[in-house]
């Protein structure tokens, strides 16, 4: 595998007098094996870079160092979705091919899978997120959610009150557990004690919410793939606002909030990855690698953004910190 | 939805699907169009739907979703469509393919 670096010219600009300005940032872009489509990626450990390979049935470790990538097989039929670091060290993924929770240990390798009830059959795992207490929380976009409890095994699955559609879903500072549904356009707040969803109603309506994350106060950024916008939800307060990229269709997929609370989201009727100062209400543009990169999640470490390019079969890396 | 219908959908070649497209004609969400006579229909054809700009491209040259054209989009969407807006990632396994598209062949009022 090879590895692309390059200074990129971006744009910035603010929405209220689109006056760009242009900096360099360093962008890392890598390959990944032909036929990945990596789909999410999670930061692993000594600054390896774990990825989905959706297509392949693997997680992926890329070495960002060396460009080297490695592959850790999840075993016949995976069609790996989310991967996320747990409080343990390991990589937890969803597996929609599995319908299953999966873990591989950081250190041997091994593979452990944990399936849905017989009840639940190819319940389109989408996304995990672990509360405080240890355990993950997992959507369906059949119109499931879940809890697993590693420590004993316990599984629970319930419906969503509105059935298809839940996708993204994140853990608040505070350990709350909030999920957002494409199809079903809400945004559902989780009792961790009893599991009931109560559902939450944006303004806009089929907006199409993908994914969900919580910023260092508490506030939910909520990617609007059909409204073409991010929005913000601030719990205590219940208050709604969004903001629009330019573009004349525009369609935001994934969403994450760095250690610096900047907003991150891809845009994909500009093929670009944006980031989202709420303080100045900045944009930055990041172009994809290629034209349609696809990058349907995000995620990162303090320094560090992680952008997997599914259509291209690459991940890049954006660097925000000197 | 009855119980029994979901339990059926839920174990029909459809499943995958089933999260992002319905079956009753006109019934579109934001995740997909429905896929009410989806064999033999035109490619980005439904009015009422925001298709991806690479989808009305490739609509130009393959105007009808034959069973043929299905089998290669369900095999890797990305690949014959680069650009493709949507989030299925492919399935590998032409049996399943094809008992999907035979599946959606016949003519279904719900889901």
């Amino acid at each position: 595998m090879h590895a692309l670096l390059f200074g990129l010219a971006l744009l910035a600009a603010t929405p209220a007098a689109a006056q760009p300005a242009r900096e360099l940032v360093n962008v890392r872009v890598y390959d990944v094996p032909a036929g990945s489509r990596p789909h999410d990626v999670a930061p692993g450990p000594d600054g390896l870079i774990w990825y989905t390979g959706q297509r392949r049935g693997v997680l992926g470790i890329l070495d960002p160092e060396t460009g080297a990538v490695r592959e850790v097989p999840l075993g016949a039929g995976s069609a790996p979705h989310g991967v996320i670091r747990g409080p343990d060290g390991a990589a937890w993924i969803t597996d929609g091919g599995l319908n299953a929770i999966v873990r591989v240990d950081p250190a041997t390798d091994a593979v452990r899978v944990w399936r849905l009830p017989a009840e639940f059959p190819d319940s389109n795992l989408n996304t995990a997120a672990f509360d405080r207490e240890g355990r993950i929380w997992f959507t369906g976009q059949t119109g499931v959610y879940g809890r697993l409890d590693p420590a004993t095994g316990e599984m629970r699955v319930w419906r969503d009150p509105e059935g298809r559609g839940p996708y993204g879903i994140a853990a608040t500072p505070a350990g709350d557990i909030y999920y957002v549904s494409l199809a079903g356009s809400h945004l559902a707040r989780v009792d961790r004690a009893t599991g009931a969803a109560t559902i939450i109603e944006p303004p806009t309506p089929d907006q199409g919410a993908r994914r969900v994350w919580a910023d260092s106060r508490g506030n939910l950024w909520i990617s609007e793939w059909n409204g073409g916008q991010l929005s913000r939800y601030t719990p205590s307060t219940g208050a709604w606002r969004s903001w629009r990229p330019e573009g004349e269709r525009t369609r935001v997929y994934a969403v994450y909030v760095d250690d610096r609370d900047i907003v991150w989201l891809t845009e994909w009727g500009g093929n670009a990855t944006l980031s989202f100062d709420p303080a100045s209400e900045r944009w930055t543009r990041y172009p994809g690698s290629a034209a349609n990169a696809n990058v349907r999640q995000i995620l990162g470490r303090p320094g560090w953004v992680y952008l997997p390019e599914s259509g291209l079969d690459r991940i890049m890396v954006v660097r925000t910190a000197p | 939805m009855s119980l029994f219908i979901a339990a059926a959908l839920a174990a029909s070649p459809y499943a995958p699907c089933a999260a992002c497209h319905a079956l009753e004609p006109g019934r579109n969400s934001p995740a997909g169009p429905t896929l009410h006579a989806i064999v033999g229909r035109p490619v980005a054809g439904l009015e009422g739907f925001n298709y991806s700009p690479a989808l009305r491209r490739f609509a130009r040259r393959h105007p009808r979703w034959t069973r043929t054209l299905l089998d290669r989009f369900l095999a890797d969407p990305e690949a014959l469509v680069p650009g493709t807006e949507m989030g299925f990632i492919g399935m590998s396994d032409p049996a399943r393919r094809r008992a999907l598209i035979d599946w959606l062949a016949v003519p279904r009022r719900r889901n």
